[in-house]
């Protein structure tokens, strides 16, 4: 009941969320003067790098789909927004205390501005892949009119759900940011980013490994924005559908974890 | 004095139901302002090293003010007034009892906490009216009245930053001050600007609750106090001691700092 009144309120407010958003975004736009460049060079050079040494170096024949540079942008861009996304809501309200402090709006909003901000300059580095696919001539399925949509909402309720954990704990435990900040780098690894989720299947000889690392929602994320561009992708569907389901439920955790440390975050503030 | 009569005229009549109640509010803090834990600590003794201890900035408060009505809170460093404040303004939560507020509030809390540094003030003008509820329109009809009041014109295309901390002030008081919420909330900001925009500042509320608004206010300034304020509530050590005739309220606080003054 409690977060049904919560969720009305911010829908009320949803102008004020769209004004959050807008203004973060010009505060990042407004203080670089290259501007949307940052939001894409970090992403491809990562993209580059990590290009060169398994298409290279390696040669990993079992890396990924063809051609892995599209792979891999894809794979690389989504994880970025997954990435600052988490980290930046980690550290939502003690960035923004005074606001927290003066303004009396739905507390949530600040975790969710980020999350908007993020997804924002996410989409907007979207054509980036396309590029690619033109380059590489691998034109879009039909797939990507619902693949990407979807995948979309899935990774904004997943940053919601974690963010709202995370930054209503990070007020009250001092050195939480830190251990995020591993902790994502030991996930990035871990997450079928640099590689695919069926060559787990090859690499590990355990039952149901595909399920176990379904686990992680970003799996099934990623999947799904690459079904867009690769239709013959040899990932099992349930790795999408164990993947929403976690998010749900991640998103319902963080929420009410917020709500019930939120009369001694706002103390601490 | 207009104001007077037209307050009692609309708060003397009993019926009239009261824009705030509490009942009854408490909120409970660390003595030492360490409830941070150290990740260390919660997993090696789960609990903090700093030793442990509470106190009740507020217990047991509950009063209504009605429509129109200009209460002044009264009370020494730490008794809990500008908590009691925020806990109105929404922006801490009550560990005990409620406080139920029927009407917008503009709160003049940290008059500069909307503002960001990087943008220009024409920016920030939108951005924290935005906050606040006005709608995009709404802010263009007061930019002038805004600008005007805060005499930032010639300087609406600076970065935030490159304001002096007076000007941060002005800018934020003539933007909150031209929210249209019938409840005001002023914690101690008239102490700041220089000479002649504390005038602007005493017009300006003056004006305001001449329109009927509902004031709460916070001062240490007994001229302030009594400038805006008909009723008083005295807050010792959390809990209400007076509440009536400002006259009476700060009375009771003067007779009791001067008694801790002699010991």
């Amino acid at each position: 009941m409690l977060m049904l009144d919560r969720g009305r309120e911010l829908v009320e407010r949803r102008s004020i969320l769209r004004l959050l958003v807008v203004r973060d975004l010009k505060v990042r736009y407004s203080s670089s003067a290259l501007g949307y460049l940052w939001t894409i060079i970090d992403p491809l050079m990562m993209s580059a790098v990590y290009w060169l040494v398994f298409g290279f170096v390696f040669k990993a024949k079992d890396r990924g789909l063809d051609p892995y540079i599209v792979f891999l942008v894809i794979g690389v861009l989504a994880w970025q927004w997954f990435n600052a996304g988490v980290v930046d809501t980690t550290r939502a309200l003690q960035q923004e205390a005074k606001l927290v402090r003066s303004t009396n709006l739905p507390r949530e909003i600040w975790v969710l501005k980020i999350v908007g901000a993020k997804g924002v300059e996410f989409v907007l580095s979207l054509p980036v892949v396309g590029l690619f696919m033109v380059i590489q001539d691998r034109p879009p399925t039909w797939n990507a009119l619902w693949c990407v949509p979807l995948a979309i909402v899935m990774q904004t309720v997943l940053i919601s759900g974690i963010g709202l954990a995370l930054a209503s704990m990070a007020v009250l435990v001092t050195d939480l940011t830190r251990v995020v900040r591993i902790l994502l780098r030991v996930m990035f690894y871990l997450t079928p980013v640099l590689y695919s989720v069926h060559i787990l299947e090859k690499a590990f000889d355990v039952d149901g490994i595909t399920k176990i690392v379904a686990l992680n929602p970003m799996a099934g994320i990623i999947d799904l924005y690459r079904r867009a561009a690769f239709p013959d992708t040899q990932t099992p569907w349930h790795v999408v559908g164990i993947g929403s389901v976690v998010t749900v439920v991640i998103f319902f955790l963080g929420a009410s974890i917020f709500r019930r440390l939120e009369p001694a975050v706002l103390k601490e503030l | 004095m207009t104001v007077q009569s037209s307050t009692q005229a609309s708060g003397g009549a009993q019926d009239v139901r009261p824009v705030i109640e509490a009942r009854d509010l408490g909120i409970e803090f660390i003595r030492n302002r360490k409830r941070r834990l150290s990740l260390r600590e919660m997993l090696f003794t789960g609990r903090s090293s700093s030793p442990q201890g509470t106190f009740w900035a507020l217990k047991g408060v509950s009063f209504d003010v009605r429509p129109g009505e200009a209460v002044g809170l009264i009370g020494a460093n730490g008794c809990g007034k500008s908590t009691l404040l925020r806990l109105i303004a929404g922006v801490m939560l009550p560990d005990t009892g409620s406080v139920e507020v029927r009407q917008g509030v503009a709160p003049l809390i940290e008059l500069t906490g909307g503002f960001l540094g990087d943008l220009t003030a024409r920016d920030n003008i939108y951005l924290t009216a935005g906050l606040h509820g006005l709608s995009r329109e709404q802010v263009e009809e007061r930019f002038d009245e805004i600008v005007d009041f805060a005499e930032v014109r010639d300087r609406l295309d600076t970065p935030f930053r490159h304001y002096s901390s007076g000007m941060q002030v002005r800018l934020g008081f003539a933007v909150v001050t031209t929210l249209d919420e019938p409840i005001i909330l002023v914690d101690e900001v008239l102490a700041v600007g220089d000479r002649a925009f504390r005038q602007k500042c005493y017009k300006r509320m003056e004006e305001l609750i001449g329109h009927g608004r509902t004031l709460l206010f916070v001062s240490h300034s007994e001229n302030d106090l009594k400038r805006f304020c008909n009723r008083g509530i005295y807050l010792r050590h959390g809990e209400v001691v007076a509440d009536g005739d400002l006259e009476a309220s700060f009375k009771a606080y003067v007779k009791d700092s001067d008694k801790g003054s002699q010991k």
